[in-house]
């Protein structure tokens, strides 16, 4: 019975229990939650569970080459999960944590898109309680926005499914061609929450405004899916070499003059979504390797990045870089591990970083993408910059900001030494790891040309900033607001809109007293006319004047649509 | 040698060590790139320097641009 209930749902319907369980008790609760979750993955790869309704067929639990090794990653962070948070003791957050999760692994394992969109959703709808966790003024609206958003990538989710169903009869998960409506809408919605350039503000925005434990968890999933969704459904899309190479390619100045330092690692998450999707725009056996391998790492290097900065927000309450420095002595593992996390995204040789990017630039190489090439070699000197040097300087070294503190709570050291660890392992042996990806290849990480030239490569972009910042040429961090693409919604539109509905209130306005002044005159007309006037035997007041509008909107309709 | 440390750094003075380090092993063995431009001496040496004050570069002049007081949104 337990083998064929789809991963992930157990989580989902498990979690309806948390908040009636004592806080330890809960704890282990959950793990076997994650762990009953995991155990149908042994089923191995097929098509497992499908319900019928309505005449139509969801496929829930479908497992292929490329599920499993999203299915293990997302079972992992799960696990990450609910051990960093374990020192939260309200239910909240673990309900929705603990039903996010649930619900990006049932994703991962649906065969139809209305199973998709379904899960797509309940991604959205969980999650948003992370960012409203934090309890702020801030949170709640980027939470709303957040929403918005997310339901509107769902919205072009379910319109592609439903004109596919009505062209194909069906809406298996499968390549979909970019040339198709249905096709087109699909990949907008996997590019929303992919964050593509100008659709990523969302990210930006709302990420950094959860609570410590819940930017962790949304670090994991949301994108990630994404990602997992476009190497199943347009890998070798040629747009998406572009589309990532940009990615890879802007965010980089932002995070470089951000000041908040979990949002300059979103920017950092963004540009590491960008190596992904440039790799599954090669499509190539090798390069859809390379992306999922970069997934599965990124996963851990960037949760344990966040889970780092979390620890310090916890600590200190800010993760502000010009509140920050010198916390080095106050949390020595904390400062270690993020060290680690910074080393891996870097992607310096035995860290997980490297086996995983190795395999994106060699399948660039091997297709002759030569601008491509250096535009992700050019990235990765800026993620050194950002991720492997700003984040762990500012925070524990840089200057002593007079903060004192101590180290993180036991269960969040725990849960980072594991993610620490995990991007050792990975770095070290990278055979057992390429085990897992989708294809089986033979690929060599650590040979002299890959491993020297690497090195150089970091070495000196790190002694670059070394020199910037020993002569005094890097400017000081400032408390401000970077202006990302969520400008457009959080401030053009408003300032193009309001105007013109205060203009269309108004003309509307005039116009309505006019419909009231010769609506007035017919009602006198027809009492006149009629004996008795039970139509009319109330004044025509708001609803009425909003009856007339609606009429006579319709009538305009019907006018245009008689004369085109 | 010792002013040079003094003056530099410990952890600065261990990475350019590290730099002239992986400087010399390219002289030892033979490295080649994915691309025929990195086949060229020291080139990930020089992309990487480059590349980072570049990227500082073009970084600090956005700021001009994007860079707003921090209740911007909330005016």
């Amino acid at each position: 019975m337990i083998d064929s209930f789809p991963p992930g749902l157990i989580m989902v319907i498990g979690a309806l229990l948390i908040p009636f369980l004592p806080h330890i008790i809960r704890q282990i609760y959950m793990m076997i939650l994650v762990l009953l979750s995991a155990y149908p993955l042994t089923l191995g790869i097929g098509i497992h569970t499908t319900v019928n309704f309505f005449d139509f067929e969801f496929i829930l639990f479908q497992s292929d080459a490329l599920s499993l090794p999203f299915a293990i990653i997302f079972h992992i962070a799960a696990v990450l999960n609910v051990i960093y948070g374990a020192h939260v003791k309200h239910w909240k957050q673990h309900v929705a944590i603990m039903s996010y999760s649930g619900a990006a692994i049932a994703a991962v394992h649906a065969g139809d898109l209305l199973t998709l969109f379904v899960w797509w959703e309940a991604t959205a709808f969980t999650s948003v309680f992370l960012i409203l966790a934090s309890n702020t003024n801030r949170s709640f609206k980027s939470a709303f926005r957040y929403i918005i958003i997310q339901v509107t990538s769902g919205m072009f989710l379910l319109a592609g499914a439903l004109i596919l169903l009505n062209n194909e009869g069906n809406t298996l998960l499968a390549k979909f061609d970019i040339n198709t409506l249905y096709g087109q809408l699909i990949f907008i919605a996997f590019g929303i929450k992919a964050a593509f350039p100008l659709l990523n503000g969302w990210l930006q925005d709302s990420y950094p405004e959860a609570s410590e434990i819940g930017t962790v968890a949304l670090s994991t999933f949301t994108t990630k899916l994404a990602i997992y969704c476009f190497a199943k459904c347009f890998a070798g899309t040629e747009i998406l070499i572009a589309i990532g190479a940009i990615m890879t390619f802007y965010p980089i100045f932002f995070a470089v003059i951000e000041n908040d330092l979990r949002r300059v690692l979103t920017y950092s998450l963004n540009n590491q979504l960008g190596f992904m999707i440039v790799a599954i725009g090669i499509g190539t056996e090798l390069a859809i390797n390379g992306a999922v391998a970069h997934a599965f790492a990124h996963i851990l290097y960037k949760g344990l990045l966040f889970m780092g900065m979390g620890a310090v927000l916890y600590r200190v309450g800010t993760c502000k870089a010009s509140e920050l420095g010198g916390l080095f002595k106050y949390m020595p593992i904390t400062a270690i591990c993020t060290i680690i996390g910074a080393i891996s995204i870097s992607a310096f040789p035995l860290f997980s970083g490297f086996v995983a990017k190795s395999l994106i630039m060699s399948a660039l190489g091997k297709e002759g993408l030569v601008l491509v090439y250096f535009m992700l070699l050019f990235a990765s000197a800026g993620v050194l910059h950002h991720s492997g040097i700003k984040i762990p300087f500012f925070a524990f070294f840089a200057h002593d900001s007079g903060i004192k503190t101590k180290e993180a709570p036991v269960n969040m050291i725990i849960a980072m030494v594991m993610a620490s660890a995990l991007c050792i392992l990975i770095g070290i042996f990278p055979s057992i790891f390429y085990s897992i990806l989708p294809y089986q290849m033979v690929y060599e990480p650590y040979d002299f040309s890959h491993v020297v030239g690497q090195l150089q490569l970091l070495t000196f972009a790190a002694f670059a900033f070394i020199c910037l910042w020993h002569f005094k040429i890097y400017p000081p961090e400032l408390n401000s607001t970077v202006l990302n693409s969520d400008w457009i919604y959080r401030k053009m539109i408003p300032g193009v809109l309001f105007p013109l509905i205060s203009m269309i209130s108004k003309l509307n306005e005039t116009l309505g007293n006019n419909l009231i002044g010769v609506s007035i005159k017919i009602k006198t007309y027809l009492a006149t006319m009629m004996t008795t006037d039970r139509i009319f035997d109330r004044e025509v007041g708001k609803d009425g004047l909003i009856i007339i509008q609606i009429f006579t909107v319709f009538l305009i309709f019907i006018l245009i649509s008689q004369v085109f | 040698m010792k002013s040079l440390i003094k003056k530099f750094g410990k952890i600065n003075s261990s990475v350019l060590a590290l730099c002239i380090l992986f400087l010399i092993l390219e002289l030892i063995g033979h490295r080649h790139g994915e691309t025929s431009i990195e086949d060229i001496m020291f080139f990930p040496a020089f992309f990487g320097f480059l590349s980072c004050i570049i990227i500082f570069k073009i970084g600090v002049s956005l700021r001009a641009f994007l860079m707003k007081k921090e209740d911007y949104y909330d005016r």
